[in-house]
C-alpha cells in the first residue's frame, strides 16, 4: 500500500503506472475473452475492412475485429514477456551474483558458459527449443528465457564486480558481517537500479523477439494472437491495410513507455542513494 | 484511402527526396550497366546446378535457362521439340524414337549426340546418382543409338506419359564427358539459351547468351539474377528502375504491381495444387464418411478468396485445364454443412472431434491464413482443429514419414496425369505412406491411363479417376494459384506457362 | 598479462564446448540436406539412392565419428566443405565478414554517437520537459521492430521518393566506397535506431545514479564546475553500463542481423546463418556458429578490459 502510494507520488510513476495497470487491464479482458467482438471470428464479408464504428481498429485479412485480437494479444504478449523476463532476470541475478561473489574458477566457468550461450545464434537456439518442445506458448516463454538469461548474468556482474570493490562491503565485512548479509543488504539493493532498468528494457526486446519468433513462424501459434504476430503478419499488407500495422505498433510502444516510466519511478524509490539524497 | 493520401503527401516531397538521394551517395535512376542485359530478381535462389537432382522451384527455374531436355512443354502443355526434332511410339507403344537437332551445341561447343543422351538417362537411372525423377523412367529398359542423331528408348511397357516426363529439366541432356569427370554439378554445361558465367549462392547469378544456341539469337545479351529475400524490397526495387523483372510468390505482394504504372503482372494459372492432405490411416480419418463430411464442409472458394485474395481457381483433383473436369460436377464440391454434419453423425462422430493439421511457415506464404480459413469452416461441424507451423525442413520430415493428421501443402503438378499423381495413386507408388490411401479403382485407372494411347479414351479414364478421387476424399484439393512475374513496361516478349517456366526469357527483349 | 593470458587459454575449451552443442543439436533438428535439397521429392528415393546422397552429404555416419572427422580436419586448419557453397567454410565465411563487421561498426557508432549525449542530457535535466522528450523518443526506438522499420524505410523512400540504394549486388568498401557507404546506411541506420534507444536510457538511468553518488557531490562541493563534474568524473563511471550494454549488442550484432540482412538483401552473416540453416549445411552451420562465437568471446574480453580501464577499483582476477 506505502509502495503503491510512493508510485503515484512519483511524476513518471504516475503516468507509467496508468498505462500499466490499463494495459493488465486489457490483457485480462482478452485472456478472459472479454472483448468487442470474438477475436476469433471471422465475419468474411468484411475482410480488410476500414476503422469504423463497428470495427474500432478495422478487420484482418480473414475478417477478424482487430480491437479484439490486440486485446487478445496484449494479453499473449504480456504472458510471454512477463514469464520469460521473470525467469531470465531470476537465473541471470543468481549466476551474476555467484560469479561475482566466488570469483575465480566460478567465475570463468560461469562467464565462459553465458559466452557459449550468447554466442549461438537466436535461430538455431529457438529452431532447436521449438523442434524438441513444439511450437507454442511455452516453448517461446523458454527460448526467449535462454536467450535473455546470459544478460542479466553479464548486467549483474559488472556492477557486483564494481560494488564488491567499493568501500562499504570491504567495512562491513571488517566488522564481522556475514556475507549472506552482505549479499541481499548492500549488493543486492544496490543491484536494484541496473536491474528494474535492465528489466524494463527486457520487457521492450521480449515483446519485440516474440515478434521475431513469430516472423519466423515459431511463436505464438494461429489463429491465437500476439503483437508480435499481429505486427509480422501485417508486413505485405503495409500498403493495402496500413492499420493492421499501426495499431498493434502503437500498442507495443505505449506499452514499452509504460514499463520504461514505471520503472524508471520505482528505481527511485528502490535506490538508497536516492533516498538519501531525498532527505 | 489513407494509402492515397500518404502517395500523395509522399510525392509533394519528390525534390528534397532528390537532394537526399544525392546526399546519400543513391543514385536515382540507376544507369544499366548494359542496355541489353535483363535485371531479374527472385527471393529464393536455386539449391544447385545438377539438373538431375534439383527439384526446388527455383533451381528448376535456373536450369531451364542453360540445360535443355530432349522435349519441352509449350504455354498450351503441348510437346514441342527441343533437342529433339521429332519422336515416334511404335505402334505396341513399347519403343521410343527421337531424331536429334544436327545443330544442338553443348556450351563447350561438342555437338549433342545419341551418346550423351544414352548416358545421361543412364545417370538418372543409376542409384548412385540421386535422381527424384528416376521413379518416372523405371520402364526403360534399354537404350540403342543406331547413328549420333537417333536414339531408341526401349520400354518394358507401354508408357505414354514418359514423354511428358522427358520434357522436364530434371531429364536434361548433359555431356558424356562430364558424367565421365563427375563434374555435372559443380560446372553447368549445357545445350539452353544461357550460359551461366558466375553464382554466388543465395546472392545472385550472372547469364550470357550462348551465341550457338540450336534455338537461335536471344534477345538480350545476358541475364542478373539478384536474390532479394524479401518480396516487398523486390517491389521497391522494381519502382525505382532496379530491377527489370522478377518472380513473385505472395499474391498479396503481387496484387499490388498492377497500382504501379511503369509495371505490368503477368499471371498464369499453374498446375500446382493447394490441399488439405488428410491422413486416412489415423482415426477418424480412416471413415470415408468423415473424410467427405470434411469435404462437404470446407468452402473453397472462401479459402482462396481470404487466403489469395482470390487469385486463384477452385480445383478438382486434376488441374491439367485439357483434362479437369468442371469443379461444380465433383462430390461436396458445393459446400453443405447439413450433409456434413449428417455424415459425421453417421460415422458416429456427431459430437465432432479434435487434430493437428501442420503447415511450412511461408511454403507456400498462404499456408498458414489456408488453415485458419479451414480451421473456422471446420468448427461448424465440430472438428477442432489445431494449427502447427513449422520450419519448411521440419514439416517436409513429417510429411514424408507421414506423420501428420491433416497437413496444409502446396503439390507441384505435372503435364500428365499419370507423372503427377502415379507417386501417391498407386499400389506401388513410392510416396503411398504420405497419401496412405488406395483402392482397386485407383490403382487400374492409373494403369488403363498409362498405357492407353487415344487421347480422347485417355481423357474419359481420366475424367473417372479424378471424380472417385473427389468422392472417396483422402485429400481436400482446394485451388490452384497464379504464377507470378512482374515486369517494366519496356520488357516485351515474355510467354508466361503453368509449368512456371521462364523458358521464354530467352526471346525477351527490351526496349 | 597473466589474467589476458588465462582468458586467452580458456578460448579453445569454450569453441570445443560450443562445437560439440552444435554439431549435436543441428542434427536433432528434423530434416538433413537431402530434404532440403529435394524437398518432398525426397520421398522418391530408393534407399540405395539416399544412402548414395547421405554419402555425398558425408551424414552417413553416426555424428561422433562424423565430428572426430570434422575435429580432425579443423587441427589441419580446414573448417569444412560447405554442400551448398562447394567452397571452404572459411572462404565463404571470411567474404561475409568484412559486410558484418562494418554494419555492426557502424550500427554502433551511430548508437553511441545520438545515445551518449541524448542520455547525459536528460539525465542532468531530470524530470523536465526535455527529458521527458528524449525518454519518448528512446521508447520509440526501442519498441519499433527492425524490421518495420526496414519496411517503412523502403516503401518510403522507393514509393515516396523514388530512390533506393542499389539492391541485389553489394559493393564492398576498398572497391567502391561511396556504393558501399549508400548500401550500408540505410540498414546501420535500422539497426542503430533501437541500439542508440537502449544507449540513451542505459547512460540516462546511470549517469542519474552517479550525479547522487558521494564523491560526485563531494567533486561539486570542492568547486568544480558542473561541466567539469558530468563530463570529467560522472561520465566514465557511468559508462561502465553503457560499455556492458554496447558489448552485447555489438558481440551480437557480430552474428549478423538476419532480418534486416534479408529485408536489405545484404550478404552478412546473419543470413548465412539462417539460409546454412534452413538448407542443412552442417558444415557451414558450424563453422559460422564457431566464428561467431570466437567473435563474442573477443568482445566480451575487451569488454572486460574497458572495465579495469573505467574502473580502476576493479582488479580482474586478482582478488
Amino acid at each position: 500500500m506505502r509502495m503503491l502510494r510512493a508510485v503515484f507520488a512519483h511524476p513518471s510513476g504516475r503516468i507509467g503506472g496508468v498505462i500499466v495497470a490499463l494495459y493488465l487491464l486489457l490483457a485480462v479482458l482478452g485472456l478472459l475473452g472479454l472483448t468487442p467482438h470474438n477475436p476469433l471470428m471471422q465475419y468474411r464479408i468484411d475482410r480488410l475492412h476500414a476503422p469504423d464504428s463497428t470495427y474500432w481498429m478495422g478487420t484482418d485479412l480473414f475478417g477478424r475485429d482487430v480491437a479484439s485480437r490486440l486485446m487478445m494479444g496484449i494479453g499473449q504478449s504480456f504472458t510471454v514477456a512477463f514469464f520469460s523476463v521473470a525467469f531470465a532476470a531470476l537465473a541471470g541475478t543468481v549466476l551474476g551474483l555467484a560469479a561475482a561473489w566466488f570469483g575465480r574458477r566460478w567465475d570463468g566457468v560461469l562467464m565462459r558458459l553465458m559466452d557459449v550461450l550468447l554466442a549461438f545464434p537466436a535461430i538455431l537456439l529457438a529452431l532447436l527449443i521449438v523442434a524438441v518442445a513444439g511450437p507454442g506458448t511455452r516453448t517461446s516463454i523458454v527460448a526467449i528465457a535462454i536467450v535473455y538469461t546470459p544478460i542479466f548474468t553479464r548486467v549483474v556482474r559488472g556492477p557486483a564486480l564494481s560494488l564488491k570493490a567499493r568501500e562499504f562491503v570491504d567495512a562491513a565485512r571488517t566488522f564481522g558481517s556475514s556475507s549472506s548479509y552482505i549479499l541481499t543488504r548492500h549488493l543486492l539493493l544496490n543491484l536494484v537500479a541496473p536491474l528494474t532498468v535492465q528489466i524494463t528494457l527486457a520487457l521492450a526486446w521480449a515483446l519485440l523477439t516474440e515478434a521475431g519468433l513469430s516472423f519466423l513462424g515459431l511463436g505464438t501459434q494461429p489463429p491465437a494472437a500476439s503483437l508480435g504476430l499481429m505486427l509480422s503478419d501485417s508486413r505485405n499488407l503495409m500498403e493495402t491495410a496500413p492499420w493492421l500495422m499501426i495499431f498493434p505498433g502503437v500498442a507495443i510502444m505505449i506499452s514499452i513507455l509504460g514499463f520504461n516510466l514505471l520503472g524508471d519511478a520505482l528505481r527511485d524509490i528502490f535506490d538508497p542513494r536516492m533516498r538519501r539524497a531525498i532527505a | 484511402m489513407v494509402q492515397h493520401l500518404t502517395r500523395k503527401l509522399l510525392s509533394g516531397m519528390a525534390l528534397p527526396g532528390i537532394a537526399l538521394a544525392a546526399m546519400l551517395g543513391i543514385a536515382a535512376v540507376p544507369v544499366q550497366a548494359s542496355a541489353a542485359t535483363l535485371h531479374m530478381a527472385w527471393s529464393q535462389d536455386a539449391t544447385g546446378l545438377d539438373p538431375h537432382k534439383q527439384t526446388a522451384f527455383s533451381s528448376l527455374r535456373l536450369l531451364e535457362l542453360i540445360y535443355e531436355p530432349l522435349v519441352r512443354v509449350d504455354a498450351s502443355l503441348q510437346i514441342v521439340p527441343a533437342i529433339a526434332t521429332s519422336w515416334q511410339f511404335s505402334p505396341d507403344g513399347k519403343e521410343l524414337t527421337f531424331k536429334l537437332d544436327p545443330k544442338a551445341k553443348f556450351q563447350n561447343g561438342a555437338t549433342v549426340t545419341s551418346a550423351d543422351v544414352k548416358a545421361s538417362f543412364e545417370r538418372i537411372l543409376d542409384e548412385k546418382t540421386g535422381a527424384a525423377a528416376r521413379a518416372n523412367f523405371l520402364s526403360i529398359a534399354s537404350i540403342d543409338t543406331p547413328d549420333p542423331a537417333t536414339v531408341v528408348f526401349h520400354l518394358s511397357q507401354p508408357d505414354v506419359p514418359i514423354l511428358t516426363a522427358m520434357s522436364d529439366v530434371n531429364a536434361a541432356i548433359v555431356p558424356a564427358s562430364e558424367i565421365a569427370a563427375g563434374s555435372v554439378g559443380t560446372k553447368a554445361i549445357g545445350s539452353g539459351p544461357f550460359k551461366l558465367d558466375k553464382w554466388d549462392p543465395n546472392a545472385k547469378e550472372v547469364l550470357s547468351a550462348n551465341k550457338d544456341w540450336a534455338g537461335g539469337a536471344t534477345g538480350v545479351d545476358g541475364i542478373e539474377i539478384s536474390v532479394l529475400p524479401d518480396e516487398t524490397a523486390i517491389l521497391a526495387a522494381m519502382r525505382t528502375k532496379q530491377i527489370d523483372f522478377a518472380l513473385l510468390n505472395d499474391p498479396l505482394v503481387a496484387t499490388l504491381v498492377p497500382k504501379e504504372a511503369s509495371l505490368q503482372l503477368n499471371r498464369v494459372p499453374v498446375l500446382a495444387y493447394h490441399v488439405l492432405q488428410l491422413n486416412p490411416s489415423r482415426k477418424p480419418m480412416t471413415e470415408l464418411k468423415v473424410r467427405q463430411a470434411i469435404s462437404c464442409a470446407i468452402d473453397r472458394q472462401e479459402v482462396l478468396d481470404t487466403a489469395s485474395l482470390g487469385e486463384g481457381k477452385v480445383t478438382g483433383p486434376l488441374t491439367i485445364p485439357s483434362l479437369a473436369t468442371d469443379p461444380s460436377q465433383l462430390f461436396c464440391y458445393k459446400r453443405d454443412v447439413e450433409k456434413a454434419k449428417q455424415l459425421m453423425s453417421e460415422a458416429g462422430y456427431a459430437d465432432g472431434f479434435s487434430a493437428t493439421v501442420i503447415g511450412a511457415t511461408g511454403e507456400p506464404p498462404t499456408a498458414a491464413a489456408e488453415a485458419q480459413v479451414i480451421q473456422s469452416q471446420l468448427a461448424e461441424i465440430g472438428v477442432k482443429l489445431d494449427i502447427k507451423m513449422m520450419e519448411l525442413n521440419v514439416y517436409v520430415d513429417a510429411w514424408l514419414k507421414g506423420d501428420f493428421d491433416m497437413a496444409i501443402a502446396l503439390n507441384g503438378g505435372r503435364a500428365d496425369p499419370y507423372t503427377m499423381y502415379n507417386r501417391y495413386w498407386t499400389k506401388a507408388g513410392n510416396l503411398q505412406k504420405v497419401a496412405n490411401y488406395i483402392d482397386d479403382t485407383l490403382d487400374s485407372q492409373m494403369q488403363q491411363g498409362r498405357a492407353e494411347t487415344d487421347p480422347a479414351k485417355r481423357k474419359a479414364i481420366f475424367a473417372d479417376f479424378e471424380k472417385h478421387l473427389a468422392e472417396v476424399s483422402p485429400w481436400i484439393w482446394l485451388y490452384t494459384s497464379y504464377s507470378y512475374t512482374a515486369q517494366q513496361k519496356n520488357v516485351s516478349g515474355f510467354v508466361p506457362t503453368p509449368t512456371g517456366t521462364l523458358f521464354s526469357l530467352s526471346k525477351v527483349t527490351i526496349q | 598479462m597473466t589474467y589476458l593470458l588465462r582468458r586467452l587459454a580458456v578460448f579453445p575449451l569454450v569453441l570445443i564446448g560450443v562445437s560439440i552443442v552444435v554439431f549435436v543439436a543441428i542434427r536433432m533438428v528434423p530434416g538433413d540436406a537431402i530434404t532440403a535439397m529435394l524437398g518432398t521429392e525426397a520421398g522418391l528415393l530408393t534407399p540405395a539412392q539416399r544412402e548414395a546422397l547421405a554419402a555425398y552429404f558425408g551424414i552417413d555416419q553416426p555424428w561422433f565419428v562424423q565430428y572426430g572427422r570434422w575435429l580432425a580436419g579443423l587441427l589441419h586448419g580446414n573448417l569444412g566443405i560447405s554442400s551448398t557453397y562447394g567452397k571452404p567454410v572459411l572462404d565463404v565465411i571470411l567474404e561475409r565478414f568484412p559486410l558484418t563487421l562494418e554494419l555492426a561498426l557502424l550500427s554502433m557508432i551511430i548508437a553511441l554517437v545520438v545515445g551518449v549525449p541524448a542520455g547525459v542530457f536528460a539525465a542532468t535535466h531530470n524530470e523536465k520537459f526535455s527529458d521527458l522528450g528524449v525518454r519518448v523518443a528512446a521508447m520509440i526506438g526501442q519498441s519499433t521492430p527492425n524490421f518495420v522499420l526496414a519496411l517503412l524505410i523502403i516503401y518510403t523512400l522507393s514509393a515516396g521518393f523514388g530512390v533506393l540504394p542499389a539492391m541485389g549486388e553489394f559493393s564492398p568498401l576498398w572497391q567502391d566506397p561511396l556504393r558501399n557507404l549508400g548500401q550500408l546506411i540505410l540498414p546501420a541506420i535500422t539497426l542503430g535506431f533501437a541500439f542508440a534507444a537502449s544507449v540513451t536510457r542505459v547512460s540516462r538511468s546511470a549517469m542519474l545514479d552517479v550525479l547522487s553518488d558521494d564523491y560526485v557531490r563531494t567533486a561539486r562541493s570542492k568547486g568544480v564546475s558542473a561541466r567539469g563534474v558530468i563530463w570529467r568524473h560522472a561520465l566514465p563511471n557511468a559508462l561502465i553500463p553503457v560499455v556492458t550494454l554496447s558489448g552485447i549488442e555489438f558481440g551480437y550484432l557480430l552474428g549478423g542481423a538476419v532480418i534486416v540482412e534479408q529485408i536489405y538483401a545484404l550478404p552478412g552473416l546473419g543470413r548465412l546463418v539462417l539460409d546454412a540453416i534452413l538448407q542443412r549445411d552442417y558444415a557451414l552451420v558450424q563453422g559460422c556458429v564457431l566464428f561467431i562465437a570466437f567473435n563474442f568471446m573477443i568482445v566480451n574480453l575487451l569488454v572486460d578490459l574497458t572495465y579495469v580501464a573505467l574502473d580502476p577499483r576493479i582488479r580482474l582476477g586478482e582478488q
